[in-house]
C-alpha cells in the first residue's frame, strides 16, 4: 500500500491534499466497504468462537490491510492453535521435555521494549485455555495420555505432524515480513513473531527450532543494517543469541561470531554506542572460551588499544569511542574482584600502559585542540595513573592539569563546578582563571 | 504526413540528447504541440548508448562528409576507430547484448537532476545502480611488479580503515573533510576564497600541509579531467560528493542509471513526452529554415515535409568547441568482481567503480611523462551494458598527441593490476575524441540554441539551468506560476489495488 505510515482502516494517514476525482473517491469508498465487510466477517466468526481455517484466511487478508488490529492477531493465533497446528496428543515434542529444566524463555525486560504489549496481546487468550507461555496446550488439560518421555522415537505420524507444523510456522514468519517492512515498529507484528518462535521451541525438533531462531538472527541483522543504532534491536539480538546459546536449542557459544559482528558494525560506522558496548560485554567470556593465556591476553589488549586509538585518531569528538577507551583503561586500573582482560599484569606493566596511552592522547592535541573529550580523558587518566601509583601528581603533571582544566572551563563551562573541584583537590585553584569571554 | 504540416507546432525540438530530452520531459504535461525529431536513428544524441552494430555505423558516419555527425558539419565526435583483436573475437556476444555509453557520467545523490526526476515522477522508470569506491592506481616501485589499486577514503570510516595513510596525515585529512562539509560558510570561506582560482592542489598543500599522495586522492574525487581544477570548483564538487555519501544507502555517493546511463534518462524523458502527446521522429533533421515572416517559422525537414512552429530548440552546432577529450571504451572478458564488492555487508552491490591513474603516472612509448590523469570507469554487467561474465572500461583523458596510445597502455596496466594471477583481456576497443564546451545558450529570434555540453565525468547541475531557460522560452507567459518539473503520477501508475481483491 502506498504511503503506509500507520493507517486507520486502510486509509493512508498522509492524506492526499489535492482534490480527488470522482473516480478516485469512488475507489476509496469501495475499498472502505471491502475492508468493513472483511472485518465484520472475522468478528462474527470470533463472536461464535469459530476459529476454523476459513477464519484464518480472512485474518490473512485483514491483517495485510491493517496489521495494527491486534484483536485479529489474537484470532489468528487461536485459529492456528485450535486447528492448523497439530495437537500433540501423545504429549510433548522432544525439545519441550527439556524446557522444564530451563528457565521459561520469557522475553527479558531489555527486549520487552520491542513488544511491551505482548503480554497484553496474549492475555485475552488466557481466559480460554489456549497456549500460554510455557507451551501447554488446550488439549493437555483433557488429555489423559502420559507425557512422552524424552528420547523415545517419534512415530511417522508425529514426524509428519512436525513437518506440517514447521511449514506452518515458517509460513507465519514469512507472512509478517512484508508487514514489517511497511511498519517496522508495529508491536503486534513483533509479538506475533515472538509467539511463533516460542511455538517453534514447543513443537519442533531441536534442529528445526534452532534453524528458525537462526533465521531470526538474520532478520535482526537486517534491522540493524537499516538502523545501526537501534538499541531495541541490539537488545532483541541479545535475546535471540541467548536462546540460541541456551540448552533449549542445544546451542553452542556464538561469542566469536557476535564479536566479529560488532567489528563489522563499527567498521561501517564508528559512532555506535551499542556496538562498542556489546563488544565490551563479550570480551571476558570470549577470552575464557579461547583459553587465552597471559601472552594471548596481552596481545588482545594491544590489538584493542590499537583499534580504538586509530578510531580516536579520526573521530576524537565521538563519545562512544572514549567510552570504549575508558573500558580498556579500567581493565588496567580497576581489576580487583572482576574479570578483566589482563588480570595477571603486574603494577609496572599497568603503569607503562597507562603512561603510554596518556602520551598517545597528548599527540591528538597537535591537530585537535578544541575537543573537550580529549582534555577530559587526559585529566581522568592522569588522576587514575597517580592513584595507581599511590602518589600525587608531579610538577610537570600539575602544569599539564592547569592547561587542561583551563581548556575545559572554556569548552565545557556547564561543568565548571566539577573543574573547580578537581582544581581544588590538587591545590591548583589559583592557577585557573575564569575566561574573560566564554567562547560559544 | 499531412497532419505534420497542418499543425502549428508550439515547439520543434531537434536532437534527443540529454538537454533536449529533459526539456521534453518538462513540457510533457503542458498540453503544447511538440514535435521532437533527431537526425540520428537512435535516441540520446551525444549521450547515446550503442549496440556493437550501432557503434560500427556511428564510426562510419563520422568519416562520412555528408553525415550530420561528421565534425565538419557540427558533430561533436571525431577520429573514431574500432579494434577487435583476432585472438579473442569469439568472446564477443551478439551485438544487442552491449550498450556502450558515449558519455558515461555518474550522478551524485544530491544532484538536482535526481530531485527533478523524482518530482516529475520519471524516476519510476529508471533503475538506479550504486557507484562504488574510487581508487587510485599506484605505479609499483619495482617495474617488474604490477601496479596496485588503493581505495580513496572519503568518509571517517574509510580513513579509519585505510592502511595506506600515516597516523598524522589521517588527522590532516579528517580536518580537510570537516572543512569541506562547511566550506561555504564562515570562517571557511575566508580561508579559501583568496585562493579561489588557484589550483586545488596548491590550496591543499599550503593550507592543509597535505603531501602529494593525499592531494592526489582529493583531486581524483573531483574527477578533474586535467587534474588542475580550481579551488573554487574543486571544493564545490567534493562538498557535493561528501554530502551525497550515504544518501541512498551506506557506502556510496553517486548513482548510475541502468541500461546506458544518461541515455536511459534521455529515453525515459522522451517517452514521458510522447505519452503527453508529443510526436517523435527519428532519422529526421532540419534541411532549412525560414523565419521572420510571421509568428511561426517554417522548417523544411529532411524527409521533405515542411512544418510551421513557434519555436525551434536545437543544439548550437556552429559554436566553437574548446575541450577535447580522448575516450576509449574497452570490453573485458572478465567480470572484474574485486572492483564491485559491496562496501558494507548487506549494502547494494555497486555496478560502477572509478579508478584514476594520477597525473604523471603513465609514460608514452617515447618515454614522455603523461601529465594528465587517466580516469577509468569500470562497469559491471549489472549495468546491462554488457553480458554477464564481462565488464566494460571507459577511459578518458585530455586529447593531445599520443593520447590514444596512452589510453591503450592504461587498459593493459589496469588489467594487470586488477587480477595479477589471471590477467583479463580486452576483446574490443572503441576509440574516439569528444569535443565540447561552448559558452552558454544562445537565442536568435525564435530559435533557442542549447550549448554543446562539456564532456564531464560527473553530471553538472548547471546543465539544468539551460533546460529551464528553454522551457520558459517555449511556454512564454504560461511559464510564470507554473511548477517546473513537478508532476503527479499518471492514474494507474502506482498499483495498490490487489490487496483489496
Amino acid at each position: 500500500m502506498a504511503d503506509y505510515g500507520g493507517s486507520q482502516h486502510g486509509i493512508a494517514r498522509t492524506s492526499r491534499a489535492q482534490a480527488q476525482t470522482a473516480d478516485q473517491r469512488k475507489l476509496e469508498l469501495d475499498r472502505i466497504e471491502k475492508y468493513r465487510d472483511l472485518e465484520n466477517q472475522v468478528r462474527s466468526y470470533h463472536a461464535q468462537g469459530d476459529y476454523s481455517p476459513d477464519v484464518f484466511q480472512l485474518t490473512t487478508r485483514l491483517l495485510r490491510l491493517n496489521p495494527e488490529y491486534y484483536t485479529i492477531w489474537n484470532v489468528r493465533r487461536r485459529s492456528l492453535i485450535s486447528g492448523l497446528l497439530s495437537k500433540p496428543s501423545h504429549g510433548s515434542a522432544p525439545s519441550r521435555a527439556s524446557q522444564s529444566s530451563s528457565p521459561s524463555p520469557n522475553i527479558t525486560p531489555s527486549s520487552a521494549n520491542l513488544s511491551p504489549s505482548s503480554s497484553v496481546a496474549i492475555q485475552p487468550s488466557r481466559e480460554v485455555p489456549t497456549v500460554g507461555r510455557t507451551g501447554t496446550t488446550a488439549d493437555s488439560c483433557d488429555s489423559a495420555s502420559p507425557i512422552k518421555e524424552h528420547g523415545e522415537e517419534s512415530t511417522e505420524n508425529e514426524q509428519q505432524q512436525q513437518q506440517q507444523d514447521l511449514d506452518l510456522l515458517i509460513s507465519e514468519l514469512r507472512f509478517t515480513i512484508p508487514l514489517l517492512l511497511e511498519a517496522p515498529k508495529c508491536y503486534w507484528i513483533w509479538s506475533h513473531r515472538s509467539w511463533v518462535l516460542q511455538e517453534a521451541i514447543g513443537r519442533l525438533q531441536r534442529a528445526a527450532a534452532r534453524r528458525i531462531w537462526e533465521e531470526e538472527l538474520g532478520l535482526v541483522s537486517k534491522m540493524l543494517f537499516k538502523d545501526r543504532r537501534n538499541f531495541h534491536a541490539w537488545g532483541y539480538r541479545r535475546h535471540v543469541v541467548d536462546q540460541l546459546e541456551g540448552p533449549t536449542l542445544g546451542g553452542i557459544s556464538r561469542v566469536e561470531s557476535e564479536f566479529e559482528y560488532t567489528t563489522q558494525m563499527i567498521e561501517t560506522d564508528l559512532s555506535n554506542f551499542s556496538a562498542w558496548h556489546g563488544r565490551s560485554k563479550l570480551i571476558p567470556r570470549m577470552l575464557d572460551e579461547r583459553g587465552a593465556d597471559d601472552e594471548d591476553r596481552k596481545a588482545f589488549l594491544d590489538e584493542e588499544l590499537g583499534m580504538i586509538n586509530e578510531a580516536l585518531n579520526v573521530g576524537p569528538e565521538d563519545q562512544s569511542l572514549w567510552y570504549y577507551h575508558q573500558f580498556l583503561m579500567l581493565n588496567l586500573v580497576s581489576f580487583v574482584g572482576r574479570a578483566t582482560i589482563v588480570p595477571k599484569f603486574n603494577l609496572e606493566e599497568r603503569i607503562t600502559y597507562m603512561s603510554r596511552e596518556i602520551e598517545g592522547i597528548k599527540e591528538l592535541l597537535e591537530d585537535y585542540n578544541n575537543i573537550k573529550l580529549i582534555y577530559e580523558a587526559l585529566l581522568d587518566y592522569t588522576i587514575m595513573l597517580c592513584q595507581l601509583e599511590e602518589r600525587q601528581p608531579d610538577a610537570s603533571e600539575r602544569a599539564d592539569l592547569v592547561v587542561w582544566l583551563q581548556k575545559l572551563r572554556e569548552l565545557d563551562p556547564m561543568r565548571n563546578g566539577r573543574w573547580s573541584d578537581v582544581a581544588r583537590d590538587y591545590g591548583l585553584q589559583e592557577k585557573i582563571t575564569t575566561p574573560a569571554a566564554i567562547k560559544v | 504526413m499531412d497532419s505534420l504540416s497542418d499543425t502549428i507546432w508550439d515547439a520543434v525540438i531537434c536532437g534527443t540528447g540529454l538537454q533536449q530530452s529533459l526539456l521534453a520531459l518538462a513540457l510533457s504535461r503542458s498540453g503544447k504541440n511538440i514535435l521532437h525529431i533527431d537526425p540520428n536513428e537512435y535516441y540520446g544524441g551525444p549521450e547515446a548508448a550503442f549496440s556493437l552494430q550501432e557503434a560500427e555505423s556511428w564510426v562510419a558516419s563520422l568519416s562520412d562528409p555528408n553525415s550530420q555527425n561528421n565534425a565538419s558539419n557540427g558533430g561533436v565526435f571525431r577520429a573514431a576507430s574500432i579494434t577487435k583483436p583476432e585472438a579473442t573475437s569469439s568472446a564477443l556476444k551478439f551485438s544487442r547484448s552491449y550498450s556502450l555509453a558515449l558519455s558515461p557520467q555518474l550522478i551524485h545523490s544530491r544532484s538536482e537532476l535526481l530531485a527533478q526526476l523524482v518530482s516529475s515522477r520519471a524516476h519510476r522508470q529508471i533503475d538506479f545502480l550504486a557507484v562504488g569506491a574510487f581508487f587510485i592506481i599506484k605505479a609499483p616501485e619495482d617495474p617488474d611488479h604490477k601496479a596496485v589499486l588503493t581505495r580513496i577514503p572519503s568518509t571517517r570510516e574509510d580513513v579509519f580503515l585505510s592502511k595506506a595513510i600515516p597516523v598524522k596525515a589521517k588527522r590532516g585529512l579528517m580536518k580537510f573533510l570537516k572543512f569541506v562539509v562547511d566550506y561555504d560558510s564562515e570562517p571557511q570561506t575566508e580561508a579559501w576564497q583568496p585562493h579561489a582560482d588557484a589550483p586545488l592542489t596548491e590550496f591543499l598543500r599550503k593550507e592543509f600541509k597535505m603531501e602529494a599522495e593525499l592531494q592526489t586522492y582529493i583531486v581524483t574525487l573531483t574527477l578533474s579531467l586535467d587534474g588542475r581544477i580550481s579551488t573554487r570548483d574543486g571544493l564545490a564538487i567534493i562538498h557535493r560528493h561528501l554530502s551525497s555519501m550515504g544518501v541512498f544507502g551506506p557506502g556510496f555517493a553517486a548513482i548510475y542509471p541502468k541500461w546506458g546511463g544518461i541515455s536511459e534518462i534521455a529515453q525515459v524523458a522522451c517517452r514521458a513526452c510522447a505519452v503527453g502527446g508529443a510526436v517523435y521522429m527519428l532519422g529526421t533533421g532540419i534541411k532549412s529554415m525560414q523565419t521572420g515572416y510571421s509568428a511561426e517559422m517554417e522548417l523544411e525537414l529532411t524527409n521533405g515535409v515542411t512544418v510551421k512552429t513557434r519555436r525551434l530548440v536545437q543544439t548550437d552546432e556552429s559554436a566553437s568547441k574548446k575541450v577535447v577529450v580522448s575516450r576509449l571504451v574497452s570490453i573485458i572478458d572478465s567480470p572484474l568482481n574485486s572492483l564491485f564488492a559491496a562496501v558494507v555487508e548487506g549494502a547494494q552491490k555497486p555496478a560502477v567503480a572509478v579508478i584514476a591513474f594520477p597525473s604523471g603516472s603513465l609514460k608514452t612509448s617515447t618515454g614522455k611523462t603523461w601529465e594528465f590523469p587517466v580516469y577509468v570507469f569500470a562497469h559491471s554487467s549489472d549495468t546491462g551494458e554488457c553480458p554477464v561474465g564481462q565488464s566494460i572500461l571507459y577511459l578518458t583523458t585530455p586529447s593531445i598527441t599520443d593520447s590514444k596510445e596512452v589510453l591503450e597502455q592504461a587498459v593493459q596496466s589496469f588489467l594487470g593490476a586488477v587480477n595479477r594471477e589471471q590477467v583479463p583481456h580486452s576483446v574490443y576497443q572503441l576509440y574516439y575524441e569528444h569535443l565540447g564546451g561552448s559558452a552558454g545558450s544562445r537565442t536568435e529570434g525564435q530559435v533557442f540554441n542549447f550549448p554543446t555540453a562539456s564532456p564531464s565525468l560527473s553530471f553538472n547541475d548547471s546543465t539544468l539551468k539551460v533546460v529551464r531557460e528553454a522551457w520558459r522560452e517555449v511556454l512564454g507567459e504560461a511559464a510564470t506560476g507554473a511548477d517546473y518539473m513537478v508532476f503527479q503520477d499518471r492514474e494507474g501508475a502506482v498499483d495498490d489495488e490487489e490487496m483489496y481483491d
